[in-house]
């Protein structure tokens, strides 16, 4: 019997990083490994795949700023490519959501669940603060592999939505233990349907500390369908709070 | 035993090593996407071009209630043209914005050669000089966007008279092809708002409604849009997260009027809007007679060709929604649209009654229908109680495919005018598309009575 449990403690520690951390401390240090702790600028390449071929490229540049008051990252997505798209922009700020188009030069107000379709959600979803959104629970630890197939050593979180402004209202997340690199995250919808497998990988050394270059996102519905997404020319860039009013959005100016 | 159980409750709990099935989801990522991709050489950065073929044909309505006056609509028409928008920097703050249409038309009623099928629209032209963060001042034409709503507008103050041969009934499509307003802008925007101010000087005489026939080629057409003085002033705060309302002040003329709009956010999925604008004017069949009067198309001393209100009272436009987007990717937009100018049930009888007992008097019949062309330039609804639903699908069925479907009825008499359009994103490069379109009601309503039935488009466009 003692050697039993003698067994269960020794697995168990073994299982367990050095330092013990809540799931709130985990959450909070995987955000800063994929988000600057000030305002940024990105050029997100998105590759999609339909089938196993690659069907649509588009690109897209995205600004992002912490809001003090909220501490989520609110974003102004301008789209570069295709073409037809070009110079639309999305404004992701809480729950004020526009989105512009120069051909109209009109904005229009988008519901969050709006906000889902296009490529602009995909950007602005990977800068979200989880700890922000989310409610962590430790559901145990795990080896997993990541994108590259490599074993890593992770704490397996089940974060649940605590604010209406969250995207998904259940998230199945992975962060290796010690680096903190997020490696894997599931994304549920209310209903409990799982809609999105996401992989992060190419960690690379950018803006003062490893950070994932690219993510790779499974559509779980459809599993035909997955989205790489290069994070090209990462750098800090100001932020103006005005850029957050929708009169900005026409003023935008690509650089 | 027991310590078997709190050993697997134990492994249970911290799992290790025991997430194989988690391992199964990369087997999902294809090989393609195993490493990145090369990135797409981005496009020139505010710069577009797309080339569009556009082919469509016209179904009359044959059973018209009240004789159409020459010109009739066009049976078939194909217009190919390039749809440009540029933006060059001349230095420090100062950018030069173009944007524009060339068109090469061919249609059943022009004949060829002829200088009717070359023209060109100058949508936009200006100068933009940024002093400092957050404060621009445009000079030349300009194309100012106002109001929240998607089928009507009462605050967009600036687009009467400036839509040019539109090829859709869907009016998010209609501000894509609108002339801008030779105007002085300035505007200033800050983390908690924004001011515009904007005067359009009048620089030419108002002049007479254009029909396809007569449509110059390469003028810029600035009667269209300054015919008078036009000012307007508007302003915006953010008053708590996701609530900024909007006022506006617009003066032209011996008109004033104040509107506001403002939206809101309902739960995930919805969006509630209301958008209001009010003035002392006229209704929309004396603006008319007299502007036709003004510019010779009606006789000066013609009588009226039928009874209406020919008071100058308060009067109120409104557009009130609710977009809903669904798990599917599916977009609606409800509207209920107010136009106290507009044509009441009592003024459509007067104008069914006018044609029926008088249209046999030279000039009644074209007075009639001028009311009509008028509230289209006016980019108005021509009656006072109009809903407008609006579907768009992305992705619709397969991935690229994009389906709109959208209806204007006019609640006064049940009829009314729907349109689907399918766009596939072929390429990067090219989109082929279609639209189909008709009018339903009776022989003496609203959109039973249009010389239209119903029509089709095709087009080709190929993204430069």
């Amino acid at each position: 019997m003692f050697r039993a449990w003698f067994a269960a403690v020794l697995l168990l520690a073994g299982t367990l990083p050095a330092a013990a951390q809540t799931p709130r401390e985990i959450i909070a240090a995987a955000d800063r490994v994929r988000n600057p702790g000030q305002p940024f600028r990105t050029t997100n390449t998105l590759t999609e795949y339909v089938g196993g071929k690659q069907k649509d490229q588009d690109q897209i540049v995205v600004y992002s700023k912490e809001d003090p008051a909220t501490r989520q990252f609110r974003n102004v997505v301008r789209y570069v490519e295709p073409p037809r798209d070009a110079g639309k922009i999305a404004l992701l700020d809480g729950k004020s959501l526009w989105f512009y188009d120069p051909a109209s030069k009109a904005s229009v107000r988008i519901s969050p669940q709006q906000r889902l379709i296009g490529q602009a959600s995909i950007g602005d979803v990977l800068t979200v603060n989880f700890v922000v959104d989310y409610a962590g629970t430790l559901l145990g630890n795990e080896t997993i592999s990541d994108a590259e197939r490599q074993k890593r050593d992770c704490w397996h979180l089940d974060l649940k939505a605590v604010s209406d402004t969250a995207t998904y209202d259940r998230i199945e997340y992975w962060i290796e233990h010690g680096s903190f690199h997020p490696i894997k995250a599931k994304f549920y919808a209310d209903s409990g349907r799982l809609m999105k497998i996401l992989y992060y990988r190419g960690y690379q050394e950018r803006l003062g500390t490893l950070r994932p270059s690219e993510a790779v996102i499974i559509d779980a519905v459809d599993s035909t369908l997955v989205t790489t997404i290069s994070f090209g020319d990462l750098r800090f860039q100001d932020v103006p709070e005005a850029w957050f009013q929708r009169d900005y959005l026409p003023r935008l100016r690509a650089e | 035993m027991r310590a078997r159980v709190a050993l697997l409750s134990v492994m249970l709990v911290s799992g290790p090593a025991f997430a194989g099935n988690e391992d199964n989801d990369l087997d999902l990522i294809p090989q393609a996407a195993q490493t990145a991709p090369a990135a797409v050489s981005a496009a020139t950065l505010g710069r577009r071009n797309d080339l569009v073929n556009a082919l469509s044909f016209s179904i009359p309505n044959q059973n018209l209630t009240v004789p159409l006056p020459p010109p009739q609509p066009a049976s078939w028409e194909d217009r190919l043209f390039l749809d440009s928008r540029d933006e060059w920097r001349l230095g420090d703050g100062l950018t030069v914005t173009y944007s524009g249409r060339f068109n090469l038309r061919a249609e059943n009623d022009i004949p060829f050669p002829n200088h009717e099928v070359v023209r060109n629209e100058l949508r936009e032209a200006y100068v933009s000089w940024q002093p400092a963060e957050g404060i621009w001042l445009d000079l030349g034409r300009v194309n100012v966007k106002s109001g929240v709503a998607a089928g009507y507008n009462p605050t967009d103050f600036f687009r009467t008279r400036a839509v040019v041969e539109p090829l859709t009934a869907d009016p998010s499509v209609l501000r894509e092809d609108r002339l801008g307003t030779l105007m002085a802008l300035g505007q200033y925007v800050w983390a908690g708002g924004s001011i515009t101010a904007a005067f359009a000087p009048r620089v030419t005489l108002p002049t007479a409604l254009y029909t396809n026939l007569n449509l110059p080629s390469f003028d810029p057409m600035l009667d269209r849009t300054n015919a008078a003085d036009r000012m307007l002033l508007k302003a915006s705060a953010t008053v708590a997260t996701g609530f900024s309302p909007e006022l506006l002040l617009y003066h032209e003329g011996n008109r004033t009027e104040i509107g506001s709009d403002l939206t809101i956010s309902i739960g995930q999925s919805a969006i509630g809007y209301v958008e209001w604008a009010g003035g002392v004017q006229n209704s929309l069949i004396d603006d008319a007679l007299r502007y036709g009067r003004q510019t010779g198309s009606i006789p000066a001393r013609a009588p009226a060709p039928l009874l209406f209100d020919s008071g100058r009272m308060s009067r109120n436009d409104l557009s009130v929604g609710l977009s809903y987007t669904t798990a599917t990717k599916i977009t609606f937009n409800l509207e209920y649209h107010y136009h106290q100018a507009g044509l009441s049930s009592r003024d459509w009888d007067n104008w069914f009654t006018a044609a029926a007992r008088r249209g046999g008097i030279p000039g009644v019949d074209p007075a009639l229908w001028y009311i009509r062309a008028y509230a289209q330039d006016q980019q108005d609804p021509i009656s006072q109680h109009t809903g407008f639903v609006r579907a768009d699908w992305t992705d619709a069925f397969i991935t690229d495919l994009e389906l709109t479907a959208l209806a204007s009825v006019d609640l006064q008499d049940g009829s009314g005018v729907a349109q689907a359009t399918a766009d596939y994103f072929l390429s990067r490069a090219w989109t082929v598309g279609g639209l189909a379109s008709f009018t339903f009601g009776g022989r003496r309503s609203d959109f039973g009575s249009l010389p239209q039935a119903a029509g089709v488009l095709v087009r080709l466009i190929r993204y430069l």
